[in-house]
């Protein structure tokens, strides 16, 4: 609020909200995974009904999803956009009234879910008023970008605008439909036509939200820290209108075992190969455009978390593309492997950006240093070791699973293999959880703290 | 019988993408590339000789290069197991 009236909302007080909501978010998502990975080796240690891992488990997902990593790339957007358009954001008291609702939401999912209140579709989970609440704070979002849009002064649109609108508008669309919310009873379909819904939606949440949302703070953060421009904007909208292709049509590959129509499956596996256009042609832009400034990107906190992502996006998409063979898939999939790979996307890519976007905004907005550059680079390696650590741990275990299961192994005897694992799994989930309380502190005292001079 | 949902999506989505593409296009959206490649500069002064990598910024290159290298080959090693697994 200003300093005289405390009624019109501060510039850039939008991106405030969403990153204090990220970095809050994100300690009690990282928490829940860290309860869940514990419950894996201690299925007794928790005697309370709601806190059980069936319970646990969506809640983590949903808050990785919704209350960490699309806050905190948001908190980004809401900083650029405006600095792109060379206009003030359409609304800061829209804003503000968005990222209320979208606590509001994240409550109302965690306390439905740990009630035991879940669709039972996975990544789907959540019920039909928590669903009316997520897609409503998606359209009050869209309404303050696109009029942003509308009231620019400069007529060229970034590939990073273009990435954000795109992004709320498509997960918007997504949304309702992969949840199906004209069924308010069950959110469902019936049988498999469900799971291909569903798979069209688990995927899409993540490939129409996650990633050109990441991409779109990728491309403002590295040519900004680097003092470079762009290596090719026309090449930035070649991968943007190629993303959009390609991806919408992937989700079925997580159901190759499956009986859906093979023609479904076909068009799965070649857009998945298809893929490696849209990524490649990212990361060749912004590693063209960081090249010989790496000393650039190390000086920025915010820079680094974001070039690492980029790197994490690399192996996602390969690892994705890969998994759509059928020939790897029957190892692969249905076990540890894939949630090895939902980590390298979210969080290792997705989330490695957030933080990135974040960071590199928090200055910016907040009129001041960073509270702690230390606190912020111990972040940096802690997530790090964190992702990498479970991409390793959770590919060996899905290893294993996939192995034993193409051999007939019972399920059982298979289990004392995976408990090593499993422990290593949860010291890592520690380690994330610290590496958010690091995080909250140092975002908090930030925003909120009296230190720091004035920009 | 799911392929009304599926085609009414599709149908939408490709409309509506087409019409994006045609405002973008009408608009000038893909013309002037040169200038849109230093859009996220605008207001921040000159580029200078980059800096060099401090000796903690190396090793921090070197410890990422071990992460790349060890993604690498744990994704080959997948690739090779699956494929030659029987």
């Amino acid at each position: 609020m200003s300093a005289t009236g405390k009624l019109q909302p501060e510039p850039y007080e939008t991106a405030r909200a969403f990153c204090i909501t990220s970095a809050f978010w994100m300690v009690v998502a990282t928490f829940m995974g860290l309860l869940g990975a514990t419950e894996l080796i201690a299925p007794d240690i928790v005697r309370i009904g709601w806190l059980h891992f069936g319970r646990i488990r969506p809640v983590h997902v949903n808050l990785v999803l919704f209350g960490f990593v699309t806050p905190g790339l948001l908190g980004a957007v809401f900083y650029f956009v405006p600095r792109l358009l060379r206009t003030e954001l359409y609304s800061e008291r829209l804003g503000l009234v968005t990222a209320g609702f979208w606590n509001i939401a994240l409550v109302a999912a965690v306390s439905t879910l740990l009630a035991g209140a879940t669709q039972g579709r996975e990544y789907a989970e959540m019920i039909w008023p928590v669903d009316l609440l997520v897609v409503m704070v998606f359209i009050l979002v869209f309404i303050n970008l696109i009029m942003t849009v509308a009231r620019r002064r400069e007529p060229l649109l970034y590939v990073s605008v273009w990435y954000a609108c795109a992004a709320i508008a498509l997960t918007g669309a997504t949304y309702v439909l992969g949840n199906v919310v004209w069924v308010p009873d069950t959110g469902s379909l019936v049988g498999i036509p469900d799971a291909i819904l569903l798979w069209f939606y688990g995927h899409n949440i993540f490939g129409l939200l996650l990633t050109p949302l990441s991409l779109g703070v990728a491309y403002y953060v590295i040519p900004k820290a680097c003092r470079n421009p762009l290596y090719s904007h026309t090449l930035s909208l070649v991968g943007f209108w190629s993303l959009f292709v390609v991806y919408t049509h992937i989700g079925t590959h997580h159901l190759l075992q499956v009986p859906v129509p093979t023609w479904l499956k076909v068009i799965s596996i070649v857009d998945s190969i298809g893929m490696v256009i849209p990524v490649m042609v990212v990361l060749i832009n912004l590693w063209y455009t960081a090249q010989g400034r790496l000393g650039e990107i190390h000086a920025d906190v915010g820079a680094k978390f974001v070039f690492t992502g980029t790197i994490m996006y690399f192996f996602a998409s390969i690892q994705g593309s890969m998994m759509a063979l059928p020939q790897v898939q029957r190892v692969t999939h249905f076990n540890n492997w894939v949630v090895g790979h939902a980590h390298i996307g979210v969080l290792a890519f997705s989330g490695m950006i957030a933080l990135g976007g974040l960071y590199f905004v928090l200055p910016r907005i907040a009129g001041r240093p960073l509270h702690s550059r230390l606190l912020a680079d111990l972040q940096y390696w802690l997530v790090l070791l964190g992702s990498a650590g479970f991409a390793v741990v959770l590919t060996i275990v899905g290893l294993i699973q996939g192995q034993a299961w193409l051999n007939g192994e019972t399920v059982y005897r298979v289990l004392p293999s995976l408990y090593p694992y499993y422990v290593l799994r949860a010291s890592l989930g520690a380690i994330l959880f610290s590496s958010a309380v690091i995080g909250f502190y140092n975002v908090f005292r930030t925003l909120y703290g009296q230190r720091g001079a004035a920009a | 019988m799911y392929f009304p949902y599926f085609a009414t999506y599709m149908i939408v989505g490709l409309g509506l993408a087409l019409l994006v593409a045609g405002w973008a296009l009408h608009n000038g959206q893909f013309g002037d590339q040169q200038r849109a490649r230093f859009l996220p500069l605008a207001g921040d002064p000159p580029a200078t000789d980059a800096p060099a990598l401090t000796r903690r910024g190396r090793l921090e290159v070197y410890g990422l290069a071990l992460v790349v290298a060890i993604g690498l080959a744990g994704t080959v090693a997948v690739l090779a197991f699956a494929l030659l697994s029987g």
